[in-house]
């Protein structure tokens, strides 16, 4: 893997020799390690967004950032969950930057029916992205890191900053509002 | 609403983004430029230390021009006085008057090198 003089043989290195590479600023490990990780990244990235141009700005936001703080990172092995956070960073960055409002919500209010919108009554056939796309910014948010990167609530609130209430309240709802979006379909 | 849960967790699991190369190369650029830029940074702040330092030398020289042979003459002094001081309980042995003088004047030239520092100092 890694020859006697340092060199990493870059396509057959573990994520981890590329990790702890790119820590001592190979820019070359760090590029096959974005080429490794990228498509969860945007794939991440694109369902909290729902716009696939500002999603892949956000990546490479987030991907910038990491070469920046890899020396933080204290483990390879902690990568994923270390950039994870800084994806989600960085979206909310992006949010505030926007004036997005992730509030705060205190009531159990009953939810909409999704399928009394006349797109919902059309019938067409909804996917996951097109669902995803018409929840809220922190709704999405908060379906995408439970159900899409299997995070618990406190992992949630941990990541976000958002109440614990609030963040099990936006993936109920959420869930729910896609739910009936599915089954509409 | 468990097994709908469970089927959003696969689908979410189904959609992976396929890998884009134009996106790797972005990236790629991207941290270059900001290499290049933070190489720029470093070099400035060198050039920006270096300058720093070369001024506060220069204004030592101009303080040293003024003070400096009065510092020097105090300095050497006050080493004459020291090695006064822990001579002088040989200086009890010596037979010669002509030593024992020399050790006089080197006390008495330190306290006066002490004497001119201090008084310098003072303005």
């Amino acid at each position: 893997m890694a020859s006697a003089r340092g060199f990493l043989d870059l396509a057959t290195a573990s994520e981890a020799a590329l990790i702890v590479a790119a820590q001592a600023r190979d820019q070359r490990a760090f590029s096959e390690l974005v080429k490794r990780r990228q498509g969860w990244a945007r794939a991440l990235l694109r369902r909290m967004c729902s716009n696939a141009a500002e999603a892949d700005d956000l990546s490479q936001e987030a991907f910038v950032k990491a070469w920046e703080r890899l020396r933080d990172l204290e483990t390879p092995a902690a990568f994923p969950g270390w950039f994870r956070r800084i994806a989600v960073t960085t979206f909310l960055m992006a949010k505030r930057r926007q004036k997005a409002v992730f509030e705060v919500i205190d009531d159990a209010s009953p939810i909409a029916d999704e399928t009394s919108t006349p797109e919902a009554a059309a019938g067409a056939k909804i996917d996951l992205e097109r669902a995803l796309s018409r929840l809220s910014d922190a709704e999405r948010m908060c379906v995408t890191l439970n159900h899409g990167e299997g995070l618990s609530h406190s992992e949630i609130v941990e990541i976000t900053g958002l109440p614990l209430g609030t963040v099990k309240s936006h993936v109920l709802r959420g869930t729910e509002k896609l739910r009936r979006m599915l089954e509409a379909a | 609403m468990n097994d709908f849960n469970a089927v959003l967790t696969r689908a979410f699991a189904e959609a992976p983004e396929p890998a884009d190369d134009g996106f790797s190369v972005k990236v790629e650029r991207a941290v270059a430029k900001r290499e290049q830029s933070v190489l720029w940074l470093l070099t400035a702040q060198g050039f920006g230390l270096a300058a720093a330092a070369a001024a506060i030398v220069y204004g030592l020289m101009g303080v040293f021009e003024i003070y400096g042979m009065e510092l020097l003459a105090g300095l050497g002094l006050e080493v004459a006085r020291a090695h006064g001081a822990m001579t002088e309980v040989s200086a009890i042995n010596f037979t010669s008057l002509a030593a024992g003088l020399t050790q006089v004047l080197f006390v008495a030239a330190g306290l006066a090198g002490g004497a001119v520092v201090y008084r310098a100092s003072q303005q």
